[in-house]
């Protein structure tokens, strides 16, 4: 089954993922608040995040973990678009948005715009 | 729309009060938005005789239609106003996601009149136009600024998508090197913007938003994208020099053909020792950052904790490493990038302020002026004096009376003009017009001073990316210095980077903006669009008395020969080119744009 592996030390936050989700699914639109995949900032690194659906029980724990000494806030990079963030929440409609690869694979449109690498489509 | 938004922002800061305004479409169709827009707007409303401090000038904020959209580097938002440093128009590049974000947030263009009472940040947040007090702010770093506004949005996720665009303390003094600066990032070619936003008590403005853009064929848009990437992945400067250095990898390049300068100008460096790309990449760990919708992304980051560095900006590039480093003697890079980053802390512009120190070193030189009056150790290759000064004049009111004036100002108070590098009063940035003829005549005739930003002749004359051309020679130079001129205005006013014309052709932008804007130009159509642009920057100037004297670069360029180095012997020979520049742009003698100027109707209106 192909997934969308990503590595974050490759991403350069220019979001234009962002945009390609959304050229993709809203047509000849272009919104980073109705795509399927954010970008998200912390310690000056860029991380992105897939949306995924959200369940209630998934939240009621570990909202911290530490890697190699640094502080990682779990919601921030959690891929769920639940109520308490306003992210993954289609900004027009209010509809909570999962990523469906774009419908076939393996093709998403993220992976096609993202030039830095950060975004590779394999096979597992 | 296809592209724009189609809504203005005017926001009046001595009433305190905001409106929205419709985008005047047939003027948009004319000169595109962003910086051409921005032009139009700004000198039908403003007088060409305005103090640039004072509460009629006005700040234009602008993005380009294409910004936002997902045009590959569609980033660029234009700052245009009457500048405190050049008294001609200034235009700022600021890249990032500013300029996206303001579109996302609702509005194509901000504009910024009146003077507030005192301190605010304008604040355009979810569709909330807000003037929050920012006494506490006043004096505040420019990144020290930027956290603690987010801080007080109280809501994390609102932060994380807000960005900030802000003036450091010497904005707030109203030196005229001050600059504004772009989440933590300077932006390019606008000195003098600072002052005039230090002027109107505007310490930042903050955007957020959801609006959708439009783009009139998407298919198409995909399409093209996909292809304009693929010919940025293919190219080598685009797809290996630009990602793995940024621009310092110019370094080397022009040092080859002596065009960097070293001393105000005086010299060429002989051995680049350890401020060369590769050095560079030994000196800190890289990380590349994009702007926004850029597949190049040439910003590079620090991670590496360095003393004195602290890892916090931005690797210097090509401009810091000539403005602050060789040209001012300095040839350490963690001096330059410690520079670099004060520049965007305090937010001053590295090409004015560098200039000015570079000024002031060689009035120390010549022994017109001891150390102990400038208070500060300026001297060439002493970098802890360059350190010094940028803090201290940003900060201390008693540092900035001499210094703080502008390079051309400092270089008069001493009765030496003759040693102010540069044009209009903008100081040069690091490309010496001796070796470099087409540069030289674009420093000349630029109206915006001797910046570089606005016509990147270097692409052809030291990248020989399209064709072949010999710096040293002066034929061909005027008609290459008008198409770099009209391609920049067009691209800035579209809202896309320049640095992409070292692996794209400017006509493979056209099927970009037809398929984004749902119009039908050819390259010609665009390339007269920017021709208009240029024409009524150039009216504007003249109307404010900046006319074709002025058109002259130092005579030090003009009369003594390069000493040493590759270009041994070359002078530029500017005054040979003028005539034929002016002919080509069908403008006066004089340099005066005439009625029928480009061929194309309404053009000699401004």
């Amino acid at each position: 089954m192909p997934r969308i592996k990503i590595n974050h030390l490759k991403c350069t936050g220019c979001r234009h993922c962002e945009i390609a989700c959304s050229l993709n699914h809203v047509e000849n639109t272009s919104n980073p608040r109705r795509s399927r995949i954010r970008i998200m900032k912390d310690n000056e690194r860029y991380y992105p995040v897939i949306s995924g659906p959200f369940v209630d029980a998934a939240c009621t724990s570990k909202h911290f973990i530490e890697i190699n000494g640094l502080e990682y806030d779990m919601c921030a990079f959690c891929r769920a678009s639940c109520p308490e963030k306003p992210y993954f929440i289609e900004a027009e409609t209010g509809i909570p948005l999962k990523c469906d690869f774009c419908g076939i694979p393996p093709n998403p449109s993220c992976v096609r715009w993202c030039n830095s690498g950060a975004l590779e489509l394999v096979e597992d | 729309m296809n592209g724009w938004v189609g809504r203005c922002l005017r926001v009046n800061l001595t009433e305190g009060k905001h409106s929205v305004e419709e985008l005047d479409t047939s003027q948009a169709e004319r000169f595109l938005g962003g910086r051409g827009l921005a032009v139009k707007v700004f000198s039908d409303e403003v007088s060409p005789n305005v103090d640039p401090l004072s509460a009629d000038n006005k700040l234009v904020f602008s993005s380009g239609p294409l910004v936002g959209t997902g045009a590959v580097t569609g980033a660029s938002c234009s700052i245009v106003t009457r500048s405190a440093l050049t008294d001609t128009l200034a235009c700022a590049k600021t890249r990032g996601h500013f300029g996206a974000e303001m579109k996302f947030a609702g509005f194509d263009m901000i504009i910024v009149e009146g003077r507030a009472e005192s301190p605010v940040i304008l604040s355009v947040v979810d569709g909330k136009v807000r003037l929050v007090p920012a006494l506490e702010y006043w004096g505040r770093s420019t990144s020290e600024t930027e956290s603690l506004f987010k801080g007080s949005l109280g809501n994390q996720w609102t932060a994380r998508e807000t960005f900030v665009l802000s003036i450091g303390p010497a904005g707030e003094r109203l030196l005229p090197d001050a600059n504004v600066v772009n989440g933590r990032f300077l932006p390019v070619g606008g000195a003098g913007i600072g002052a005039v936003m230090g002027s109107k008590n505007l310490k930042a403005i903050a955007v957020k938003g959801q609006q959708s853009l439009k783009v009139a064929d998407g298919n198409k848009f995909v399409q093209v994208v996909n292809t304009l990437m693929n010919k940025l992945n293919s190219a080598t400067l685009t797809a290996q020099s630009m990602p793995q250095w940024g621009t310092a990898f110019l370094v080397g390049l022009c040092n080859q053909n002596g065009i960097l300068p070293r001393n105000n100008f005086q010299e060429v460096p002989i051995s680049l020792g350890n401020i060369g790309a590769e050095s560079l990449e030994k000196a800190f760990a890289l990380r590349s950052q994009g702007c926004f919708g850029c597949p190049v992304a040439c910003i590079k980051k620090t991670d590496m904790k360095q003393q004195s560095y602290e890892g916090r900006g931005m690797v210097p590039t090509y401009l810091s490493i000539g403005t602050l480093g060789t040209n001012c003697g300095v040839s350490d890079l963690s001096t330059i990038g410690t520079a670099s980053m004060l520049c965007a802390e305090m937010g001053l512009d590295p090409v004015a302020i560098g200039g000015t120190l570079a000024t002031a070193m060689e009035l120390v030189e010549k022994k017109v002026v001891t150390v102990d009056e400038i208070k500060i150790d300026l001297q060439f290759g002493n970098g802890n004096g360059i350190l010094e000064a940028l803090t201290l004049i940003s900060t201390k009111k008693g540092y900035a009376k001499k210094l703080g004036q502008g390079a051309r100002k400092l270089a008069e108070s001493f009765e030496r003009p003759d040693l102010f590098m540069g044009v209009k009063g903008m100081p040069m940035s690091p490309f010496d017009p001796r070796a470099i003829q087409g540069m030289g005549l674009h420093f000349a005739t630029s109206n915006y001073g001797a910046h570089h930003l606005y016509a990147y002749t270097f692409i052809d004359e030291v990248l020989n990316v399209n064709d072949k051309i010999e710096p040293y020679e002066t034929e061909g130079k005027p008609a290459l210095v008008k198409f770099y001129q009209d391609a920049t205005a067009v691209l800035d006013s579209l809202g896309l980077c320049c640095w992409p014309l070292m692996g794209l052709k400017f006509k493979n932008f056209v099927p970009l903006v037809n398929s984004c804007l749902g119009i039908s130009h050819n390259e010609d159509d665009l390339l007269k669009i920017g021709e208009r642009i240029w024409n009524a920057e150039r009216m504007f100037n003249i109307r404010a008395g900046i006319n074709g004297s002025h058109d002259i670069l130092p005579e030090r360029l003009m009369k003594e020969p390069i000493p040493d180095g590759p270009a041994k012997g070359q002078v530029s020979r500017v005054s040979e080119m003028i005539p034929e520049y002016y002919r080509l742009r069908g403008w006066s003698d004089k340099g005066e744009p005439k009625e029928e100027a480009s061929g194309a109707p309404g053009t000699g209106e401004v």
